[in-house]
């Protein structure tokens, strides 16, 4: 009797061994910028794998396949800067060995990190607007963030609609993001029935955009569109703008930026502005994230983050329905096949066949909010049919 | 057209005397102690973040942070003096080099310190002054009116006071300076401090402009290096015309061509005057 006992618990032992032992470490890579402009958005990005992996480590370690990982993020920061970029995806994937990638931020990142990423089957979430991130012979690569491409056309309608914009003028970053956004932008104001009348170029790291408005403004414009900037950039635009008198509408088409605009411009100059916004506070699971965020890292949070949770959690439910966190083409496929996933920004698809040529673009619900003292009002309700 | 040439002009005349504040520091401290100080730019950021910590932590009055920003650069400026030139007072590539590293610390000092996201700045005043078509914002407006002043008060203090003129024979002729009294293990602290104090200043002045962030002392390192290299390193009259023919240049290229084209114009002007007059619009030829 006694030795049944002790038989019983020293198989009960081993197998307690055996389960921690089968506890492994899968290493995620966040590759996002973490310095200069930018790192309001990679930050937002890193911190969304970070929650995404806090939570299912804290349920005990992602379930996939019979075996239980530790979810671990290795961050390495690009600078924006795509030669950065390739030293560091090098280091992850050659190094690190790892098979999955938040990140780039930029585009012109991803566009440069892709030959090796896609080469060795390893699977990137980028946030960079281009349109070339995205295509059949990028098959690794997803976007689960909607860009200009997606949101602009109802938005900018709906806009010169209401606030009678007939001119708009715009500055944009000098480099891949800025030229995509730029030219779309000006096909979707021409779609609306407004001219996007006076654009500029300038380099990233500019912050004195008096003489660039000057031009604009001397122009007589009814607006300027932010879209392309990074959050601090379209800030600094917005103060200067409006120290140079500029009394039109101030429109932010794309990218989730408001509280850091805010932030640098102060709450008088931002008053009135239009912008985009994925971001639903009525939403119950979105204000949670927010709250938590806020939380954990003691700073507003960033637009971007809760579609890099998301698309991290749909992520790690796109190994469990695989099966392996190996083969990541299995991977990539059940990636490929979540659809109405339940995320905390509402329902998610995957869209983009007919413009990218592949369905790795994240398609989600976004509204159009005003600005009133510092927060987001939402003033109306989008899909990419229209807004109301 | 008449109105964009006039606001370029204005524009540009207040780019001018804000880049007149960072190169005046830099040349100082060259002339003074024969130090390229690639750490002036960092002087301006730690400005910034001073100007932060008291106007928003502390809820000090912006004229009170600015003074306060400017004694603890002074003596900032005479700690860095000691430990870290000191040593290398005889030996210009390594002042130059340790200049570098002390960039880096305290760069990324701040890194550690405050975090890479830049800070808000709330802006001190608001509106614009408007003559018919033009327009000067308010908030420009002050930061050009405290930077004259303060050239003015260092002029003053240059041309006018004991010390003011031993800095000025220090950067003539150090051998002769210290042959006839100027005392040396006062000068370079005071020299180098006051140079930082400039740029601490100027940070100071921008931050309710430009933001703060520890990025921030690139840029402006970069003009004032241009406008030192134009206007002859070691001269004060050669930095001021050369820092108001930059912000000109920058002024009328970025409204009538292009911000690219600022860029351009601006290097091609440093390349030209550098192949003509060597040592700078006003500078002296090293015998």
């Amino acid at each position: 009797m006694k030795r049944t006992t002790i038989l019983a618990a020293a198989s009960a032992l081993a197998m307690v061994a055996t389960g921690a032992m089968a506890q492994e470490t899968l290493k995620i890579g966040a590759l996002v910028t973490m310095s200069g402009a930018g790192a309001s958005w990679g930050n937002g990005m890193k911190r969304a794998a970070e929650l995404a992996a806090e939570d299912v480590n804290a349920a005990g370690g992602l379930e996939v396949g019979g075996t239980s990982y530790q979810v671990e993020i290795i961050a390495y920061d690009d600078s924006y800067k795509a030669n950065e970029a390739v030293t560091a995806a090098n280091r992850l994937v050659f190094e690190d060995k790892v098979k999955y990638i938040i990140g780039t931020v930029g585009s012109a990142p991803i566009l440069a990190i892709q030959p090796i990423t896609e080469e060795n089957g390893v699977i990137t979430m980028t946030l960079g607007f281009t349109a070339q991130a995205l295509g059949a012979d990028k098959q690794y690569t997803f976007r689960p963030n909607p860009t200009t491409a997606e949101v602009a056309q109802p938005q900018i309608d709906w806009i010169v609609r209401t606030q009678d914009v007939k001119t708009v003028g715009a500055l944009f970053p000098k480099d891949e993001t800025g030229e995509a956004i730029a030219k779309d932008l000006a096909s979707a104001y021409e779609q609306a029935g407004a001219t996007l009348a006076a654009t500029e170029f300038f380099e990233r790291d500019r912050v004195d955009f008096i003489p660039l408005l000057t031009r604009i403004i001397a122009q007589g414009v009814d607006a300027i569109e932010l879209d392309g900037n990074s959050p601090v950039t379209a800030g600094q635009i917005v103060q200067q703008a409006r120290d140079l008198g500029f009394e039109g509408v101030i429109i932010r088409t794309g990218g989730p930026a408001t509280q850091e605009i805010v932030n640098v411009a102060g709450e008088a100059a931002t008053e009135g502005m239009f912008v985009h916004s994925a971001f639903d506070p009525g939403l119950a699971s979105a204000k949670a994230y927010e709250e938590r965020y806020v939380e954990t890292y003691n700073e507003p949070m960033n637009g971007f983050s809760p579609f890099f949770y998301d698309g991290t959690k749909m992520l790690f439910q796109a190994m469990q329905d695989a099966g392996t966190v190996e083969d990541t083409e299995a991977v990539k496929t059940a990636y490929e096949n979540i659809s109405d996933y339940d995320g905390i920004l509402g329902t998610m698809n995957w869209t983009g066949g007919e413009r990218y040529g592949i369905a790795h673009q994240l398609d989600s619900p976004f509204y159009i909010a005003r600005v009133t003292g510092g927060q987001e009002e939402i003033v109306a309700r989008c899909t990419s049919a229209g807004c109301e | 057209m008449s109105f964009l040439i006039a606001q370029s002009l204005i524009n540009g005349v207040i780019l001018g005397t804000l880049y007149l504040l960072m190169a005046i520091g830099f040349t100082l401290a060259f002339g003074v102690m024969r130090i390229v100080n690639f750490a002036h730019g960092e002087f301006y950021m730690i400005g910034a973040f001073c100007a932060l910590i008291g106007v928003t932590w502390l809820g000090l009055p912006y004229p009170v942070t600015l003074a306060l920003t400017i004694v603890f650069a002074i003596l900032m400026g005479a700690v860095v003096e000691r430990l870290v030139f000191r040593p290398f007072r005889n030996d210009e590539l390594s002042g130059m080099i340790a200049s570098l590293g002390l960039a880096m610390i305290l760069q990324h000092g701040a890194l550690i310190l405050f975090g890479p996201d830049p800070q808000a700045f709330p802006a001190m005043v608001s509106g614009v002054f408007k003559w018919g078509a033009l327009i000067v914002p308010k908030s420009r407006a002050l930061a050009l009116g405290i930077g004259l002043v303060i050239l003015l008060i260092f002029y003053l203090f240059l041309m006018h006071t004991r010390h003011g003129r031993a800095l000025r024979a220090l950067v003539q002729d150090q051998e002769v300076a210290a042959v006839f009294g100027v005392r040396l293990e006062i000068m370079y602290p005071l020299g180098l401090g006051l140079g930082i104090a400039l740029a601490a200043v100027a940070g100071g002045l921008m931050a309710p402009l430009f933001g703060v962030s520890p990025f921030i002392g690139a840029t402006p390192l970069l003009k004032a290096f241009i406008v030192v290299i134009l206007g002859g390193l070691g001269s004060i009259p050669g930095a001021a015309l050369a820092a108001i023919l930059l912000g000109l240049i920058e002024s009328f290229t970025s409204s009538f061509i292009s911000a690219s084209a600022a860029d351009i114009v601006t290097f091609a002007l440093v390349i030209g005057v550098l192949l003509v007059r060597p040592a700078g619009l006003l500078g002296r030829a090293e015998a």
